[in-house]
C-alpha cells in the first residue's frame, strides 16, 4: 500500500481538516501522514494530497474531539499545535486515532507508550510552559492614550492563550499583546471582547510615545527588584535558570534604557 | 514617639527603604486563591500562583513585598528595623501603597501586594493603618488581585479579623522554633502573642468555610490560608526541633505553609553567630525538602529525624537518607507497588508517581518508559525493578548507595560558593 501524505497548512484549521480528510479516505490510518507544509525531498512511491483548510470540517473534528476525548485532551491538542515541531500534525492525528478508533478515549494521554501520544504530550507541555511563563513575564507599557502595550517574541504561537487571562484580569483596560515573531496582535478594548489582528501595515506600539508616568514606574519597579535581592544569597545562575534570557530581553526590569 | 520621617521623601526613596526592609520575609507565594475578576475592577487570582520576576538571588518576585513602615518600638535582635538601630526610617501613606500596587499590577509586574510592617506607636495603631490601606485598595480601587498581609502580634482581635476579610493570605511569624529562643532574641515578643492571632486566623478560616456552605456569597476570609516563618541558625535549635514545630503547626493550626529562613546577621550582633561562610543555605534547603515530604509524601517527622539523630544528613537529601536506612523495603517493583510506596522511591516525585499509576494500566512499563515519565533513573535505579529486573546489577548496600548518590551532583537552589560546610557543623 502506498504511503499517503496529507499536506496541511500550519494552523489548527489546517490540521483538523487534514484529520477529517484522512478519516474520509477510509483506508485505515497506518499509511497516512499529516504533514505541515511542503517537504523538500519528495518521496518515491508516495502520494500527496494537498489539504485546503475548511471551517465546516474543522468544526466537526473539534466537536468530535471534545465529545469523545474530553476538553483536557482537546486543549492539549491545541497547545501542541501552537508549537513549531514538524511532527505535531502527525502526533495529533495519531493521538486522535488512538483515542477514538483504538478506544483509549479520555485516557489517551496516559497511553505514553505510544510514541505519537508521547510526542503530543511533550509538545503540549512545552507550549504550556511557555504560556505559563508569559502569563508571568509579559510586561505592559502605558502609551500616552492610556493603552497598555506589550511586545513578546515567543517560540510557540501563544497570543490566543494569553488573551483570556489578561482580559479577565484587566477588564477595564485597553491593552494589546504583540507577537513580533508572527506579526500578530491580540487586542482587548476596555469593557469588550478580545480579538486577533495581523498584517497591519506598520507596527503600532513600538514607536508610540509612552505616558508621562511610564518611565517613573519602570524605574520604581527596577529599583524594587534590585533591593529585594539578599546580597548574601546572590546567585545569578539560579536567576537565569528560573528566568531564561530570551524572556529577559522583553522585560522592563532587565532592559537597560 | 516622634515620627522621624521627612514628609518630602520621594516615593522612590520610600520604596527603596521599605522594600529593602521587607526582604527577609521569605514568602512571596501568590498561591491558594482562585478567583475570576468580576469585570468591574482590576485583578484576579490563580490557584497555583504566578512569579513575575526573579531577583539576583534567584528568588521569585511575585508580590510587591513592602513594609508599611520600618519604624518600630520593638527591639528584636535579628532585625534591621529594631528600635536600637540607627537606620533611615520611612512610612508609606495608604494612598501610596494603593498607587504602587495598582500601577505595578496593571503592567503585570506583580501578582499583588505583600504588606508587612514594623510597629508604629502600638500594634493596634499599626494594624489599623494596614486595614485602612487594604480597605481602600479593595473598595476604592476595586483591586481583586492577591493580598498577603501580616497580623501584627499584639493587635486587637477585631483588627486582625478585619484584615482577614480583605486579604487572601495572612501570616504571623513564629520567628524561632522554641519559646526560649524567642525570649532570647525578641524580648518584646511572646510566644503567646504570636500563637493567639494564629489561632484566631485559623478559627476565622474554619468559620468562614461553614458560612460559605450556607451562603455562597458570604465574604471570604483568607481564602489562601495562613503561613508562618522560622529563622534557621540564629540560635542552636536542631532540625528535629524545627521540623517537629512545623509538623504541629500544620496539624494543630492548619497552616498552608511554613517557611524557613537561613539566618543573615544583618546587625552584626555579637550575641548572634557571625556566619563567615554566609547564611546556612544548605541546612535551609534540607528543611524545605523535609517540609515537602511532610506535605506531599505522607512522611512524618519521626520517620526522618529523632532525638538521637536530630540533624539532617548534609550529603544526601532526606528522602534518600530515609530510603538507605530502610533497604529492607527495596527494591520496589514499579509495575505493582501502590502509590504510597512509589512516592517513597528516591527519584520519583508526586507527578511521576501519578503518571506511573496511570500509564501502567495499559501494560507493564520499561525503564525507557519511566524515563519519559520523568523518573530520575540515576537516583531511582538502586531502589527499583521493572518487570522483575534492576536496571544494572547493583548492590543493595547502604554505604555503596550513599557513595553513589553523593557522587552525583545534587542540584542546589543556591550557588556552591555561597555555602560552607563549617557552617553546618556549627551546631551539630
Ligand atoms: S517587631 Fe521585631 S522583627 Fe518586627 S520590625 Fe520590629 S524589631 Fe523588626
Amino acid at each position: 500500500m502506498t504511503e499517503k501524505y496529507l499536506i496541511c497548512e500550519d494552523s489548527l484549521e489546517g490540521v483538523f481538516t487534514g484529520i477529517y480528510d484522512a478519516y474520509a479516505l477510509r483506508e485505515g490510518h497506518v499509511h497516512n501522514h499529516i504533514q505541515i507544509g511542503e517537504e523538500e525531498n519528495l518521496r518515491l512511491f508516495a502520494s500527496y494530497l494537498y489539504i485546503r483548510p475548511d471551517c465546516v470540517k474543522t468544526k466537526k473534528v473539534a466537536e468530535t474531539i471534545q465529545k469523545r476525548l474530553g476538553t483536557e485532551v482537546y486543549y492539549s491538542i491545541c497547545r501542541a499545535l501552537a508549537t513549531q515541531d514538524a511532527g505535531k500534525g502527525q502526533a495529533v492525528y495519531q493521538t486522535v486515532v488512538d483515542g477514538i478508533t483504538n478506544g483509549y478515549g479520555r485516557r489517551v494521554l496516559e497511553h505514553l507508550t505510544n510514541p505519537f501520544v508521547e510526542l503530543l504530550f511533550r509538545l503540549s507541555r512545552n507550549a504550556a510552559n511557555e504560556i505559563h511563563h508569559l502569563l508571568e513575564f509579559v510586561r505592559f507599557e502605558e502609551l500616552r492614550q492610556g493603552i497598555l502595550y506589550s511586545k513578546i517574541g515567543p517560540k510557540c504561537n501563544v497570543v490566543s492563550f494569553l488573551m483570556p487571562h489578561f482580559a479577565d484580569r484587566l477588564p477595564l483596560e485597553n491593552f494589546v499583546i504583540y507577537d513580533e515573531k508572527r506579526d500578530l496582535y491580540g487586542v482587548h478594548p476596555a469593557g469588550g471582547e478580545w480579538y486577533l489582528v495581523s498584517g497591519l501595515e506598520e507596527p503600532v506600539g513600538e514607536s508610540a510615545p509612552r505616558s508621562e508616568k511610564e518611565e517613573a514606574y519602570r524605574e520604581l519597579f527596577t529599583m524594587f527588584c534590585q533591593t529585594i535581592a539578599i546580597r548574601e544569597r546572590k546567585n545569578l545562575k539560579l536567576q537565569q535558570q528560573m528566568l531564561p534570557l530570551r524572556f529577559q530581553e522583553y522585560m522592563v526590569e532587565f532592559v537597560k534604557k | 514617639m516622634e515620627l522621624r520621617i521627612s514628609p518630602s521623601m520621594s516615593l522612590m526613596e520610600k520604596l527603596n527603604i521599605l522594600g529593602d526592609a521587607a526582604k527577609y520575609d521569605v514568602s512571596c507565594s501568590s498561591s491558594g486563591s482562585s478567583r475570576a475578576g468580576d469585570g468591574k475592577g482590576i485583578g484576579n487570582t490563580v490557584k497555583a500562583g504566578l512569579c513575575h520576576s526573579f531577583a539576583a538571588d534567584g528568588r521569585c518576585i511575585s508580590l510587591l513585598k513592602i513594609l508599611f513602615t520600618n519604624e518600630c518600638i520593638f527591639d528584636c535582635k535579628y532585625c534591621m528595623n529594631r528600635k536600637s538601630n540607627d537606620v533611615p526610617r520611612a512610612s508609606f501613606t495608604p494612598d501610596e501603597v494603593c498607587e504602587l500596587t495598582i500601577e505595578f499590577y496593571r503592567r503585570n509586574y506583580i501578582e499583588g501586594l505583600f504588606l508587612s510592617s514594623g510597629i508604629l506607636y502600638s500594634p493596634d495603631y499599626t494594624m489599623e493603618l494596614i486595614c485602612q490601606t487594604l480597605y481602600k485598595l479593595r473598595t476604592v480601587h476595586r483591586f481583586q488581585g492577591y493580598i498577603h498581609v501580616k497580623a501584627i502580634p499584639g493587635a486587637a482581635p477585631e483588627l486582625v479579623s478585619k484584615a482577614g476579610f480583605l486579604a487572601d493570605r495572612m501570616s504571623v511569624n513564629l520567628e524561632l522554633a522554641t519559646a526560649d529562643g524567642l525570649q532570647q532574641l525578641a524580648p518584646n515578643k511572646h510566644r503567646k502573642t504570636i500563637l493567639k492571632p494564629m489561632k484566631l486566623i485559623q478559627n476565622g478560616i474554619a468559620q468562614n468555610k461553614d458560612e460559605l456552605v450556607l451562603y455562597r456569597n458570604a465574604p471570604r476570609f483568607c481564602e489562601a490560608g495562613q503561613s508562618t516563618q522560622m529563622i534557621v541558625g540564629a540560635i542552636p535549635e536542631s532540625d528535629y526541633q524545627i521540623m517537629s514545630v512545623a509538623e504541629s503547626l500544620y496539624q494543630k493550626f492548619s497552616l498552608k505553609r511554613v517557611y524557613y529562613s537561613a539566618f543573615v546577621n544583618v546587625n552584626e550582633d555579637k550575641e548572634l553567630p557571625a556566619l563567615p561562610g554566609g547564611p546556612p543555605l544548605l541546612r535551609e534547603h534540607r528543611l524545605y525538602q523535609a517540609d515537602f515530604l511532610l506535605r506531599f509524601y505522607d512522611f512524618t517527622v519521626g520517620e526522618l529525624l529523632t532525638q538521637e539523630r536530630p540533624y539532617f544528613n548534609m550529603l544526601i537529601d532526606p528522602k534518600a537518607d530515609w530510603a538507605v536506612r530502610h533497604l529492607e523495603l527495596f527494591p520496589v517493583e514499579v509495575n505493582r507497588a501502590d502509590y504510597q510506596l512509589l512516592l517513597r522511591i528516591p527519584g520519583v516525585g508526586v507527578k511521576s508517581a501519578k503518571r506511573i499509576v496511570a500509564a501502567r494500566r495499559f501494560g507493564p512499563l520499561t525503564f525507557e518508559d519511566l524515563k519519559k515519565i520523568g523518573v530520575v533513573l540515576k537516583r531511582a535505579l538502586y531502589f527499583i525493578t521493572c518487570r522483575g529486573r534492576m536496571m544494572y546489577p547493583t548492590k543493595l548496600e547502604e554505604d555503596y548507595i550513599v557513595r553513589n548518590l553523593t557522587y552525583q551532583k545534587e542540584k542546589y537552589p543556591f550557588s556552591p560558593d555561597g555555602m560552607r560546610y563549617e557552617q553546618m557543623s556549627l551546631f551539630s
